[in-house]
């Protein structure tokens, strides 16, 4: 079993990622000759747009300030408005997670974004690198049908996903309520197996005739050649899956509906507002939790983040 | 052939949770359907009731009212951001993820800051009442006259990130020597965005347009949130989507809900179709 060879081209990430990822490159291109006597009116220009765009960047991130200031003061306190708390306390925090079981909530969510993301990297790059390299009867077929999925909203399955999950057909099983009946709604989308697929396509075939010279199997090649070539792709599919389930609201609404044991953090939010309303302390400080480990995947993956956004948008 | 063993288990979920949903809803939609199943054929019944549906009628004007603002609002900004942000600036990187930020965060998360900040004793009405020099009490989720409009503010604020990533990439498509021809010529910025940017930027505008209108369609979470699912106040917040949920949920009625559930499928084709018509597929990754 061979490796990748060393000295091939290194493999092109996916485009997305690559366009939007890119620093200072603009489409724009060079900027136009300088224009004696135009440089104070340019400067003046400059500090305006500058101006403009800190204050959208502040309109944007300020509700976020005030969201964790909120978090670490007391209620009496929050009557105040100051930005900086004059005690600052975890004590929001200690009472939503022990008192109001987000604790629980967190683990839960942790745990569903987690099998989630395993099941559609795994089942987005087998079927992905079966439509790139593979040939068999019917495939361009196979592949407008996934495609098509695409076409068919969330809100369309509600009824019969949710008939289904009561009482699966043939077999009878009773999946509302339970962890399987959530994953197995939400195995693989078509959005990354079609991202995975374009990805695979630009691979160079050489890898794998290397591998097919070593003998290598069809399965061996693809767990062996290919998916460690599509790490880029793999991490887009992994940071969209692993955000999109951890916000995830309307299905674990309906499969997990009045079964608090499995209530992820948004319906346990949702539970926390119905109950305590004006809670401000409590109800930021579960804001912050749900918020705060997307912001640090954004923080450190950005670049995929953006690859993922651009690639599921292009289902429509 | 053994492709075959690689694509079954995706094409068998795509299968049983997507294709037969669709043709199940076709089914089921004929019938008066409840918890205990099928209760009689009404054959038309529910299409019909879905044209005289008083609340249904509620829903689908405020849902289009909604996209009425949000659409326009987002496109707008995500088109200003994007090509800001596509400028030889400094801090472009920073700006850009400032903008995507409040994207990223869950819907039912930044919908709970929105009813602080929002509440009647929120930060925006300390700030009208400063202004003003005296309090202000607006509640501005619990009155039915500005509920709909504080659902459209926050997610203009949220998902118009979303837009401008999609005008980037639209943006990175324009050749780099229209630029240049148009410098040459001594276009201005404001001349060169107007007369090339923005009608070079077709394409794109029409697919974040029918994107922003799909996923304005489908608005539910802050809905669900704010109103506590029921839609209120004074079902000001009841979009088509929570009017869905209540019928299939609430009143166990799953004909019905399936039907609605079709006819919103209907919309959202329609748009998908006259979008690839024009357009062809969105060459974007």
């Amino acid at each position: 079993m061979a490796g990748p060879p060393q000295d091939l081209p290194p493999v092109p990430p996916v485009v997305a990622a690559e366009q939007l990822g890119r620093e200072g490159k603009t489409a724009a291109g060079t900027p136009p000759p300088a224009i004696p006597g135009r440089e104070r009116v340019d400067v003046a220009r400059r500090l305006l747009v500058y101006g403009v765009l800190f204050l959208i960047a502040a309109l944007y991130f300020v509700p976020f300030a005030w969201t964790v200031s909120t978090s670490l003061k007391t209620l009496p306190e929050t009557v105040g408005f100051d930005l900086i708390p004059n005690h600052p306390s975890f004590h929001a925090y200690d009472n939503a997670l022990t008192t109001f079981n987000f604790k629980r909530y967190f683990v839960n969510s942790l745990f569903i974004a987690s099998v989630v993301t395993l099941t559609n990297l795994f089942l987005a790059s087998l079927g992905g690198y079966a439509f790139a390299r593979l040939r068999f009867p019917g495939r361009e077929a196979l592949f407008f049908l996934v495609l098509g999925t695409l076409m068919i909203p969330n809100e369309l399955r509600l009824v019969p996903v949710f008939q289904m999950l009561t009482s699966f057909p043939v077999t009878h099983w009773s999946l509302i309520g339970s962890y399987q009946g959530y994953f197995v709604i939400r195995l693989v989308t078509a959005t990354n197996l079609f991202l995975m697929r374009q990805y695979f396509l630009t691979i160079p075939k050489d890898f794998e005739e290397a591998a097919k010279l070593d003998g290598a199997g069809y399965f061996k090649t693809y767990l062996r050649v290919m998916l460690p070539l599509a790490g880029p792709a793999l991490a887009a599919v992994t940071i969209l899956e692993f955000q999109g389930t951890w916000n995830d609201f309307f299905w674990p609404l309906i499969v997990f509906l009045g079964d608090k044991s499995y209530y992820t953090l948004p319906l346990g939010i949702n539970l926390f507002r119905n109950q305590f309303y004006t809670q401000w302390p409590e109800l930021m400080a579960v804001s912050v939790i749900a918020i705060l480990p997307i912001a640090l995947l954004y923080v450190f993956f950005q670049r995929y983040f953006v690859a993922g956004v651009t690639a599921a948008g292009v289902k429509g | 052939m053994v492709g075959y063993a690689f694509v079954a288990l995706p094409i068998a979920s795509f299968l049983i949770f997507f294709i037969y949903p669709l043709f199940y809803s076709f089914y089921i939609s004929y019938f008066d359907w409840g918890a205990l199943g099928k209760i009689n054929s009404v054959g038309l019944g529910n299409y019909r009731e879905v044209y005289h549906d008083f609340l249904f009628h509620k829903a689908l004007r405020n849902t289009l009212k909604y996209a009425a603002v949000v659409v326009p609002c987002q496109m707008a900004l995500g088109l200003i951001m994007a090509v800001t942000v596509n400028q030889a600036l400094r801090f472009r990187t920073f700006f850009r993820a400032a903008f995507y930020f409040p994207a990223i965060a869950g819907s039912v998360a930044i919908t709970a800051v929105a009813t602080y900040i929002l509440a009647s004793d929120g930060i925006l009405n300390a700030a009208i009442g400063g202004v003003r020099g005296s309090t202000y009490t607006h509640s501005w989720f619990g009155e039915s006259s500005t509920a709909l409009q504080s659902i459209m503010g926050l997610n203009i604020w949220t998902t118009s990130g979303t837009m401008m990533l999609f005008y980037l990439a639209s943006l990175q498509s324009i050749p780099p020597d229209v630029y240049e021809a148009a410098a040459i010529d001594g276009a201005g910025s404001w001349r060169t965005f107007w007369k090339i940017t923005f009608p070079l930027l077709k394409p794109g505008h029409f697919f974040v347009a029918v994107l922003s209108v799909i996923g304005s369609l489908q608005v539910f979470d802050q809905a669900f949130f704010v109103s506590g699912g029921g839609g209120g106040p004074n079902y000001s917040t009841m979009t088509i989507v929570l009017y869905l949920y209540n019928t299939a949920i609430n009143d166990v009625r799953f004909g019905y809900a399936a039907t609605l559930g079709l006819v919103l499928f209907a919309m959202i084709f329609t748009l998908v179709l006259i979008q690839r018509l024009l357009f062809g597929r969105p060459e974007v990754s």
